[in-house]
């Protein structure tokens, strides 16, 4: 079975995350690059299934040439190969046109399975598992807890907020996972220093037949208009119990709209 | 010059990272609340267990014996990470240095067991009236027969109290130069020990008791008189190390020191907006940062092969004192909460004074550097003179 799995770089949570004053995308240098945290859960997964069932598992990121190292870390957790698109021209795209490049670039190295992490930590949009399904013509299997291959079918506990759906589908598929699906490995000693020797094939926009017209900060469907640093929060609202405190506090949060 | 990590030393820094952050800092608070010295060994041996899974096993061991056989700059770079946690823990696999040279029998009877965690030893130089000065040892082994018979008292001890062997040097011939020789002691033949308390929480050592205690032939490590030697090599194996605990503690202080400053309001303002609370951590970090070069020096000069006695003193000393005076500012920038039992901080503030007493005090370590330097054994400005 031929699985990729995509993954993000992100910047570090731990640290300041800013926008850039030019084109108000993310700024990339002002922090570490990390990996996306569900992106490891999404790897995990990848890597239990081929121990399971064999097969190959290619990672798949795009992003600017430091997201090497979020590659090597998912080499390093145990995956056999990587393909990194890389383009100034991609710069600045939001979720449909990364869907469009993803996609593109998933026509071209072939799969059965696509397995994401349900959201990045960074744009938090959690629509590019759904998007990537419907541009390749594929079931879209989301949020998933559980997932179970047998032949050419796959089935996945989805979470809900009542619990879970059972949903099956054929393969080829593409699933997005949630953290509670498995514990993801540590990198091994030995997976760290047989990550260098692993094949990173270099994609551009040409290789993947990407339209630039299609991709990028100028040609993005959804625009940054401006952005602020949050205000610092204000004092709550006290409503003091004189008997009808009950009433106060529903007559407060419907005054918000939240009843 | 390249001050960057390589490729593989970041990835087994952030493995290493990802471990302590995932599986040591959530047991922090129950660690201190405990009141303990250190973790239950049973959990030890658990957490020992899921690192082997991914191969960090044996830091410092050889292959042939499951191990990393890492080098001493990427060792340091773990043991920076591990520090970070007040909880005790090191990642198992390993050995005394010297038990690697023990004969067939007893690398089967301790070295292999100790490795795999199922026994523990402990290392008995010390002794009330010889530290440093370790050709100063009283305790003797005399020959009866086959046997030798040990008498005798070492003290401060680490591990002391829990350890069910020790390696003990003794003196064996008084006239001789090379007049001591390293033993393998069980418990079981008779030693005895006591705890001692000390300032710190997380560090007991404890002193050995020998009456009598009678071994045979086999239990001689190395050759008899070659006790010396075997005590020099295993003195100068981890001195490095020290200083990268140093380091690790340091950064976590300072980590702590500027949220707190950051989070903490008095008179309408963040205490980070005086001065007094900035100049604490600007020293605090180029303190730090001197510290961090001369303990990754220090471990790549052992990695070269280089004489590294001299930037491992260096280091030792730095980074001994640096480690006091940052845990001491993050305190006080921490004020009550500082003093509280509540966080690491006052834990930390009595566990590094030893650093500059075990191992070599801060004046040992004086004493090396400015003997190369007055007989000429180093050259000022170190490799690059």
């Amino acid at each position: 079975m031929n699985i990729v799995v995509c993954v993000k770089q992100v910047p570090d949570t731990a640290t300041e995350r800013k926008l850039r004053s030019d084109d108000k995308t993310l700024d990339r240098d002002a922090a570490d690059g990390v990996i996306n945290e569900l992106c490891e859960y999404a790897v995990e997964e990848a890597l239990r299934l081929k121990e399971a069932h064999g097969g190959e598992v290619t990672v798949l990121t795009m992003g600017p040439d430091k997201a090497t190292d979020t590659i090597r870390k998912a080499l390093a957790m145990g995956a056999d190969k990587a393909v990194h698109l890389v383009d100034p021209a991609l710069h600045g795209s939001d979720a449909l046109s990364t869907s469009y490049a993803l996609a593109q670039t998933l026509k071209k190295i072939g799969f059965d399975l696509v397995i994401l992490g349900s959201e990045s930590t960074d744009a938090r949009t959690g629509m590019l598992a759904a998007m990537l399904a419907e541009r390749l013509g594929t079931p879209q299997l989301t949020l998933a807890n559980k997932v179970e291959i047998s032949g050419a079918g796959i089935t996945v506990q989805r979470v809900t907020d009542y619990g879970f759906d059972k949903v099956e589908a054929s393969l080829p598929a593409i699933v997005s996972v949630v953290e509670k699906i498995n514990e993801p490995r540590y990198p091994s000693f030995k997976g760290i220093m047989a990550a260098k020797k692993k094949q990173v094939q270099t994609f551009g926009i040409a290789d993947a037949e990407i339209d630039a017209a299609q991709v990028g900060v100028a040609n993005a469907w959804s625009e940054v208009a401006d952005f602020a640093v949050a205000p610092p929060r204000a004092a709550g609202t006290v409503v003091k119990d004189e008997g009808d405190g009950g009433v106060k506090t529903a007559d407060y949060l419907a005054s918000k709209k939240f009843i | 010059m390249d001050f960057q990590l390589t490729d593989e030393q970041r990835d087994i820094r952030d493995t290493a990272r990802a471990f302590v952050t995932r599986e040591l800092l959530p047991l922090e608070e129950d660690f201190l609340r405990s009141g303990a010295a250190r973790l239950p060994r049973e959990q030890e041996r658990s957490l020992q267990a899921k690192a082997r899974k991914f191969g960090f096993w044996g830091m410092s061991a050889p292959e042939r014996y499951g191990g990393m056989a890492l080098p001493a700059l990427t060792q340091s770079l773990i043991h920076i990470e591990v520090a970070r946690t007040c909880v005790p823990f090191r990642f198992g696999g390993e050995a005394d240095n010297i038990l690697y040279g023990a004969d067939a029998a007893q690398q089967e009877e301790y070295l292999l067991p100790t490795i795999e965690g199922r026994r523990l030893g402990c290392f008995a130089l010390t002794e009330p009236g010889a530290g440093s000065d370790a050709a100063a040892i009283r305790t003797s082994a005399r020959r009866d027969g086959a046997d030798w018979v040990i008498n005798g008292q070492k003290t401060f001890i680490s591990n002391g109290d829990d350890a069910d062997y020790a390696i003990v040097i003794a003196v064996t011939d008084r006239d001789a130069r090379h007049g001591s020789t390293a033993f393998l002691v069980d418990r079981d033949a008779g030693w005895t020990s006591t705890p001692i308390p000390t300032m710190g929480s997380w560090h007991q050592p404890a002193t050995l008791f020998f009456d009598q205690v009678r071994v045979p032939a086999g239990k001689v490590l190395g050759d008899v008189g070659a006790g010396f030697d075997l005590a020099k090599r295993w003195i100068g194996k981890g001195r490095h190390v020290i200083s990268a605990h140093c380091v690790g503690i340091a950064e976590r202080c300072l980590r702590m020191a500027v949220d707190y400053a950051n989070l903490r309001e008095t008179f309408g303002r963040k205490i980070g907006a005086n001065q007094a609370v900035q100049w604490m951590i600007a020293d605090s970090e180029t303190e730090l940062e001197a510290a961090r070069w001369l303990a990754l020096r220090a471990a790549w000069d052992v990695d070269r092969g280089a004489d590294a006695r001299h930037s491992v003193a260096m280091a030792k000393l730095f980074c001994c004192q640096m480690v006091g005076r940052v845990v001491d500012r993050a305190l006080q920038i921490h004020g009550g909460m500082g003093y509280s039992k509540e966080l690491p901080l006052e834990g930390w503030y009595r566990a590094v004074r030893a650093m500059r007493i075990f191992e070599g005090t801060d004046e040992i370590q004086r004493l090396i550097l400015s003997r190369d330097l007055l007989r000429g054994f180093t050259r000022i400005g170190g490799h690059l003179a």
